[in-house]
Parts: C-alpha cells; sequence; structure tokens
C-alpha cells in the first residue's frame, strides 16, 4: 500500500496518521427495514477483489472522514474525498 | 464561560530555559492563549472572515489564526486573556462560530536553531522544506505518536502546539531528538 495518502483538506500525509474503517457499506436502511436487510448492512461485506472504497479517519490530522478509493489487488489508491461528499450522493 | 477560576500550571519542567545556549533551542511559551474556534455547518466562515471579526471585536489580542481542520481554527497569541475578556469576546462572537478557550488544554513549544529541521524530521512525517513549508504555514500532524500541531514562524523556528496531558512527553522526546546537536556545554 503506498504510505502517502492525499487527504483533501491536509495534502501528502503518512498513513501513520490513518485509522482505517472499511468498507464504504451500502445506504443505510430505513429504520423499519426487516431484520435480513439490517443484517446485512451491519454484518455482512463483499471483500471484494480490485476497486473498493474504503473509510479512513484522518485521525493523526484534520479528524475528517474521508473515502477512499483503493484496488485490494494492487494496493493502488485513487480518489480521496472528504466522507460528507457521500450525503450529496445519497449514500451516507 | 467557565464556571470556576482556573489556576493555569505549567507542564514544563521548573528550568525550561536551561539549554538556552545550546544549537538547538527548546522553550515553553509560558504566557498567552488558545483559543479554538468552530465554524458552524455551511455559514459563511473563512479564514478572512474570521479573521477580520476577531480583529475588530480583540484588535489587542492579535488575529493570528491555525487551521487544524476545515472549519477549525485556534486563534493563538503571546499575552494572557482574563476569564472576564474572554467571556467578553465569546459574547460579541457571532452564531455562525462557535469559540471555546483551550489556554488550559493545549500548551506551546518553541524551538530553534540552524538544524532545527533535522531534529524535527525525526518524529514528524511531513515535509517541512523551504519551499513546501513556509514561514507562517501550520499542519496538524504527529511527532512520533503523539498529536502536535507544527507551524512554521520563522526561517528556522518551529512552534510546536500539543495536548496539556502529552507536554512532558514531547518534551523529552524534543530533548533526545536534538541532544546530538547539544552536546555537552560548560555551565
Ligand atoms: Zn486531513
Amino acid at each position: 500500500m503506498s504510505s502517502l495518502v492525499k487527504c483533501p483538506h491536509c495534502g501528502l500525509r503518512p498513513r501513520e496518521e490513518f485509522t482505517i474503517r472499511g468498507e464504504v457499506a451500502t445506504p443505510r436502511p430505513h429504520a423499519g427495514a426487516d431484520e435480513g436487510t439490517w443484517f446485512d448492512h451491519v454484518y455482512l461485506r463483499d471483500n471484494p477483489r480490485g476497486q473498493h472504497r474504503e473509510y479512513w479517519h484522518h485521525s493523526g490530522g484534520c479528524r475528517r472522514w474521508l473515502v477512499l478509493d483503493r484496488n485490494t489487488v494492487t494496493h493502488e489508491t485513487g480518489d480521496v474525498v472528504d466522507a460528507s461528499t457521500l450525503k450529496t450522493e445519497g449514500q451516507a | 464561560m467557565r464556571d470556576f477560576l482556573l489556576n493555569n500550571v505549567s507542564p514544563f519542567p521548573a528550568k525550561a530555559d536551561a539549554n538556552g545556549h545550546a544549537a538547538v533551542h527548546i522553550a515553553p511559551i509560558a504566557t498567552g492563549f488558545v483559543t479554538h474556534v468552530l465554524g458552524k455547518g455551511n455559514a459563511k466562515a473563512d479564514a478572512a472572515h474570521l479573521t477580520k471579526l476577531i480583529s475588530d471585536i480583540a484588535p489587542e489580542l492579535g488575529a493570528t489564526l491555525r487551521s487544524p481542520s476545515p472549519g477549525q481554527w485556534f486563534w493563538v497569541g503571546d499575552c494572557d486573556v482574563s476569564q472576564g475578556r474572554f467571556a467578553e469576546i465569546s459574547g460579541q462572537i457571532p452564531g455562525e462560530y462557535a469559540i471555546s478557550d483551550q489556554t488550559h488544554g493545549r500548551v506551546r513549544i518553541m524551538i530553534s536553531g540552524p538544524q532545527v529541521r533535522d531534529v524535527l524530521a525525526k518524529g514528524a512525517m511531513i515535509d517541512l522544506a523551504d519551499g513546501v513549508f513556509v514561514v507562517g504555514a501550520s499542519a496538524m500532524t504527529q511527532i512520533g505518536h503523539i498529536g502536535a500541531m507544527i507551524t512554521r514562524t520563522d526561517d528556522d523556528c518551529f512552534e510546536i502546539m500539543v495536548l496539556r496531558s502529552f507536554a512532558v512527553s514531547l518534551w523529552h522526546e524534543l530533548h533526545q531528538m536534538a541532544a546530538e546537536f547539544n552536546g555537552p556545554h560548560a555551565g
């Protein structure tokens, strides 16, 4: 994995400054959704081979939640955006 | 506003300036204030707007701002601010900002000398080169595992702001990092 991550707010920063939370899950289900839907949302992950979107927290810098595009085969990282942009995408 | 008077005690060793003749000089900034200002949501909070605002409200304190995160600033200065004066200031800050006195919570250290960047390079993982980290630049980052805000205040002078509870650890770490440049000296 690249040891430098481009935070959209702080610029190039070492990977040690970040905490990785994991895959960006599907949009949060409706509060009244059935148990199976919630189980899927909370516990089941695709673990894809290839392009992958993950939540990264810039805990040692701006402390913003970020969404990072990463290839799980090559470990190349692509776009990094502030997680608040997911709201406008309707995926928060 | 605080509910009780705080007795602000320096977290640093009593004879903190004992290395005054060393090649790399490390000294606490004993006076002054650190105020955390947060812009609320989508308000028109930006550094220029806030600078003008605090210059109008408290011209005697200067308007030095350091941004750790989008929409957040540390407003720092070298003169002491009484709790009464801080209450006055917070009363005049408009609703698009929230303000919190953090003088008790974050402390500042000045580190200077011709080899200061060689010292910081042992712990900081950001690029402090002349063309990248210019005088006036600041960054919230880590020195080793300790979160710290590094600000370049002059060519060979940096300010390190750290949470009080980490101050002594970082203080010792900086002295260790500077040790190779600060050989034994008379006195
Ligand atoms: Zn950041």
